[in-house]
């Protein structure tokens, strides 16, 4: 008791308290933000390094003369840019022979030694000039040269046997290797095409649906509630698996009721993307709308506007605030997404070296150069401008929505007094539903049927115990450092007497949300690779702290914000230690919101992909080990795995929501 | 025994001084009202007691003992905000026992002062109750026995009615004024509705701008207000700008910008001074006929204002002054829009101030 006593005594002293807040500001900034920004010293140490590296030209293609037989043979090669030529395509060759050759071509990918063309065109003889054509492949669109060493064009000469066949003699040509930073350009661009192209889809999409859901009531509600936040609950790897089985041609792999409709890349990672950011869409776009006073429509309308003018000239020029929310989470959380968009990649394209895929968003060339290795200054500078780019886009898109003068004064009166009847709500409202299911839920659960209508494999699940043995030891220790610090943080920034310092910490808390989590990735792995850390677990532990911390932190200052300070001011002049308040007082007030913080920060860290496959090489954490099954082309344990982990956050999101409303009651 | 000494005391938020070298004394088993504007820095004085501001210099005694260095919970004060601060989530045995808990008392002992006090203020039947399931009165109790509990003997009162509808706030009022009497404790009131301290207070401070500009009891501030903005601020009043033209006995000589003289109180400015005279909107009396030739100005009715029990008239007098006139509702149906009427100023109430260092406009805004 004495010895309680004195403990409570000392952690209640003001010097303690302020010595123990001091020491969350600076483990936050140390081991959250400073790691996460760490990549933009990049800028300044690695310029040097990087501009060679990156900026470099595409080396001359160079030939190498073969002889053949006794005779020789030389060729010249021009070529269109080799580094990214859409079929068909020619290629000019200035042969030089002093006897019959044959002039041919192929296309091997040195990933896995495997021809992919071959074609022999021309028998050359003399001094002449021709020109190659290439065609088509089936399983190609486009012939893509990316790293240094992936796909080596030869140009071949041949050798016609006596017995009639011919002997490859090759020419060996290595295509001009593309520059890094074409890749790291047209990658960066992708991503963000995609991030605009499905945001704008998701703010279309889901604004009847958030209109529905505040604005009217039908049995059932609650269950289309639960409905919408159900693809957030499935990992995204689990959901890039289930979304390609479903839309795309996938070879090798099907599943009873699949469309095979889709074989554009971007077109199944735009697809893929709207399912998992279409919730936070409705989400913000909801909880707007219903701190919108419904009085200001029921007056506009007795004042005679039919409710499209209504909904498009009062309600939606108050929106603004949740379209900023909205447009940031989709945008951010697109922008990011790294094991789904893999899956869909190497779905669509089986047997492809991660470094071939037909296209890359910026995440994917993170992490197939990560996983490739030896490519640390075109990470750090892909790294650096996706930080740099999406820091930038959110004060953008700030600045733009809430400055931005939506065209809404114009009235026409006849077309919206007839969109506003009959048929058009319920086409309206019909279309909104019909999208959820057939774009959301069904590409979402989709993976159930190939798990029933598969081949199945006998599945060796040795692995995926020991990487989900590894994904729990990962989410739990985060999820406690991130109760033990972040709790706090959120206290000082909500009740904190330095306002300014609130306000930094407060700005400060987002950055690791917005920051691309393959990016945070490679910071932090470069970050503490500085201090000589290498340690996986560690390095691991700490990305996802990194990118979870803002979860909880959120979620607690949120709730901090509605509890009335006075109750824990009067509790002080009653007598009782800061400690004794915080435990009595504050504690059960903010309870929930602790624990929901927690569940949502444990199923973000087992769902992760991106920040796992860029902060090491090598972790084993289930949703890595997933893609990889699939990168093999072991579909069926890879459904099986999926499966599992999405039974298991599923009962940690429904244990969530049976908290958070629990709390609300 | 409890008694607040405050010296010098000041309060900066970085550029803005909330409470200006403020001194004050309260005495043991005081009932004091800080009234003043909204942003004088009433709450901020409170919260300065409490210890939930540390103060930028100066210094608060309790029981004449220095409590600048004390954090909060040593000072034995207890700060109650709106609706009293009871913990929602605690039933009113918890909320009353919360202080000797916090400090660690002795089990049995708490159980007893708990009981005790409980059943002081006849709430120990409703022990199990939370808050919102205690009505408006029973809260106040339960604060009130929460607080003796954390054997505080000195209240700080946040606005505590704030929250409350117009008739419970009227009910509750008095029965936190009994209380406290009858608990021998000192509080300290803050609020901005002068109704309320004029009704509950022993004294009243009045505070504007960090500094305080008059003390005393009620009948002394609503009477003798020291300044045009004190005899504003307590029920409202009408003013008239001019210069001191005459002396005599029983009163002075006040003539206005427009040339008419008024009959206004005595006052010590010397004759050719400029001067404010002003009188509450309750005495500046309406009537069909002039009474005495003293102070009675014609003038007609431009707008009526029906309030219930008092009626509001806005009037302009024939020498071009606008004047407002708050007569009881029972007297008031004589009079209607556009009639001719009689304006009557008691010289007795006709207070007389010397002219605001900033203008008479300025002085009056509620800041």
């Amino acid at each position: 008791m004495e010895i309680g006593k004195r403990i409570s005594s000392f952690i209640s002293r003001k010097s303690t308290i302020k010595a123990w807040y001091g020491f969350i500001v600076v483990f936050f900034i140390l081991v959250i933000i400073l790691p996460t920004l760490f990549v933009l010293s990049y800028a300044i140490t690695g310029w040097d390094e990087a501009g060679g590296e990156i900026f470099a030209e595409p080396s001359e293609p160079e030939f190498t003369l073969v002889p053949i037989g006794e005779g020789n043979t030389s060729a010249t090669f021009s070529c269109p840019d080799i580094i990214d030529i859409t079929l068909p395509t020619s290629i000019k060759v200035d042969v030089q022979t002093d006897r019959i050759a044959l002039v041919g071509y192929s296309i091997v990918d040195v990933g896995d030694n495997h021809i992919h063309y071959y074609h022999a065109d021309i028998d050359v003889n003399g001094t002449q000039t021709y020109w190659l054509n290439i065609s088509a492949n089936s399983t190609y669109n486009e012939i893509r040269h990316v790293g240094e060493a992936t796909q080596i064009f030869y140009i071949m000469t041949y050798d016609t046997l006596p017995s009639g066949g011919h002997q490859e003699l090759p020419l060996e040509l290595r295509a001009g290797s593309v520059s890094p930073w074409t890749m790291i350009k047209s990658s960066i661009v992708n991503a963000f095409a995609i991030a605009t192209v499905v945001t704008v889809i998701d703010f279309i999409a889901g604004l009847p649906m958030a209109w529905i859901m505040v604005r009217k009531n039908f049995r059932g509600k609650q269950y289309l509630d639960t409905l919408i936040d159900m693809p957030l609950a499935i990992p995204t790897a689990a959901l890039g698996f289930s979304t390609a089985l479903f839309w795309a041609v996938t070879p090798g792999v099907d599943a009873w009721g699949s469309l095979s409709l889709v074989s554009s890349p971007m077109l199944l990672i735009i697809l893929l993307h709207i399912v998992f950011s279409y919730p936070y869409m409705v989400r913000s776009l909801a909880a707007i709308l219903h701190e919108i006073d419904v009085n200001y429509e029921v007056a506009a309308q007795t004042l005679g506007a039919p409710p499209l003018t209504v909904a498009r000239t009062i309600t939606l020029p108050l929106f603004r605030a949740g379209l900023v929310t909205g447009i940031i989470l989709c945008f951010a959380r697109s922008l990011s997404e790294t094991g789904g968009t893999i899956m869909a990649l190497a779905m669509l394209t089986p047997g492809l070296a991660d470094m071939a895929y037909p296209m890359q968003t910026g995440p994917t060339l993170i992490g197939a150069w990560k996983h490739a290795g030896g490519f640390e200054p075109q990470l750090a500078f892909t790294s650096m401008l996706l930080v740099v780019i999406s820091l930038v886009l959110l004060v953008i898109v700030k600045i733009v929505v809430m400055r931005f003068k939506m065209p809404l004064r114009k009235v026409f009166p006849g077309p919206e007094r007839l969109f506003s009847k009959g048929i058009f709500p319920k086409l309206k409202d019909g279309m909104a539903f019909a999208f959820m299911f057939i774009v959301l839920i069904i590409p979402s659960f989709f993976i159930i049927s190939f798990a029933f209508t598969g081949d199945p494999v006998p599945v060796d699940w040795g692995p995926f115990w020991s990487s989900m043995g590894f994904s729990f030891l990962v989410a739990g220790v985060i999820t406690v450092l991130n109760i033990l610090f972040g709790v706090p943080l959120a206290i000082l920034i909500v009740r904190g007497k330095n306002k300014a310092l609130s306000n930094i910490l407060d700005v400060l808390v987002n950055v690791p949300l917005i920051v691309p989590t393959s990016a945070l990735g490679v910071s932090l792995g470069m970050f503490w690779g500085s201090v000589n850390i290498e340690l996986a677990v560690f390095l691991v532990i700490m990305a996802h702290l990194a990118f979870t911390f803002p979860l909880i932190v959120r979620n607690v200052a949120g709730s901090l914000e509605e509890l009335d300070p006075t109750y824990e001011e009067t509790a002080r002049t009653l007598g009782a230690k800061p400690m004794f308040v915080f435990k009595k007082v504050m504690y059960p007030s903010i309870k929930f919101s602790i624990l929901a913080g927690a569940i949502m920060a444990f199923t973000r860290s087992l769902g992760e992909t991106g920040a796992t496959l860029a902060v090491v090489k090598n972790a084993n954490t289930v949703p890595v080990y997933i893609v990889d099954l699939v990168k093999a082309g072991t579909y069926y344990p890879a459904a099986l795995a999926c499966i599992m982990l999405i039974i298991i956050t599923f009962i940690a999101m429904m244990a969530m929501r049976y908290i958070t409303r629990k709390a609300e009651k | 025994m409890p008694e607040i000494r405050i010296e010098k005391l000041r309060k900066a938020f970085g550029g803005l001084v909330a409470v200006d070298s403020l001194d004050l004394q309260v005495r043991d088993g005081e009932y004091l009202t800080i009234l003043g504007p909204t942003g004088a820095g009433k709450t901020t004085l409170l919260r300065l007691i409490a210890g939930l501001e540390e103060q930028t210099s100066g210094s608060i005694f309790i029981d004449g003992k220095c409590v600048n260095s004390l954090p909060p919970e040593d000072r034995k004060v207890t700060f109650l905000s709106q609706t009293y601060s009871l913990f929602p989530h605690m039933d009113a045995w918890q909320n009353t026992i919360f202080g000797p808990t916090a400090r660690g008392w002795d089990p049995e002992k708490v159980e007893i002062i708990g009981r005790e006090m409980l059943e002081m203020v006849h709430l120990y039947e409703r022990k199990d109750a939370l808050p919102n399931e205690l009505s408006g009165g029973m809260q106040q109790r339960n604060a009130l026995a929460r607080a003796l509990c954390a054997d505080a003997k000195i209240l700080l009162l946040d606005e505590p009615l704030r929250a409350l509808d117009a008739r419970l706030r009227l009910d509750l009022r008095y029965e936190l004024k009994k209380l406290v009497k009858d608990m021998g404790m000192t509080a300290i009131h803050v609020t901005h509705d002068q109704e309320e301290a004029l009704t509950i207070s022993d004294r009243i401070i009045m505070l504007r701008s960090g500094k305080v500009i008059q003390s005393g009891p009620p009948q002394e501030i609503f009477n003798k207000p020291e300044s045009p903005f004190i005899h504003h601020f307590i029920g409202e009043a009408n003013f008239i700008e001019g210069t001191i033209t005459g002396k005599g006995e029983r009163g002075a000589r006040l003539t206005g910008q427009s040339g008419r003289t008024y009959d206004v109180a005595p006052t010590e400015l010397k004759v050719g001074t400029k001067a404010v005279a002003g009188i509450k909107t309750e005495f500046t009396i309406v009537g069909k006929e002039p009474r005495d030739g003293v102070n009675d100005f014609p003038g007609t009715v431009q707008r009526k204002l029906f309030l219930g029990r008092f009626t509001d008239y806005d009037l302009i007098l024939d020498n071009g002054h606008n004047v407002h006139a708050r007569l009881p509702s029972s007297v008031a149906h004589k009079f209607d829009e556009g009639d001719r009427v009689n304006v009557h100023m008691d010289p007795e109430r006709l207070l007389v101030f010397p002219v605001p260092g900033k203008g008479l406009a300025k002085e009056l805004e509620m800041m």
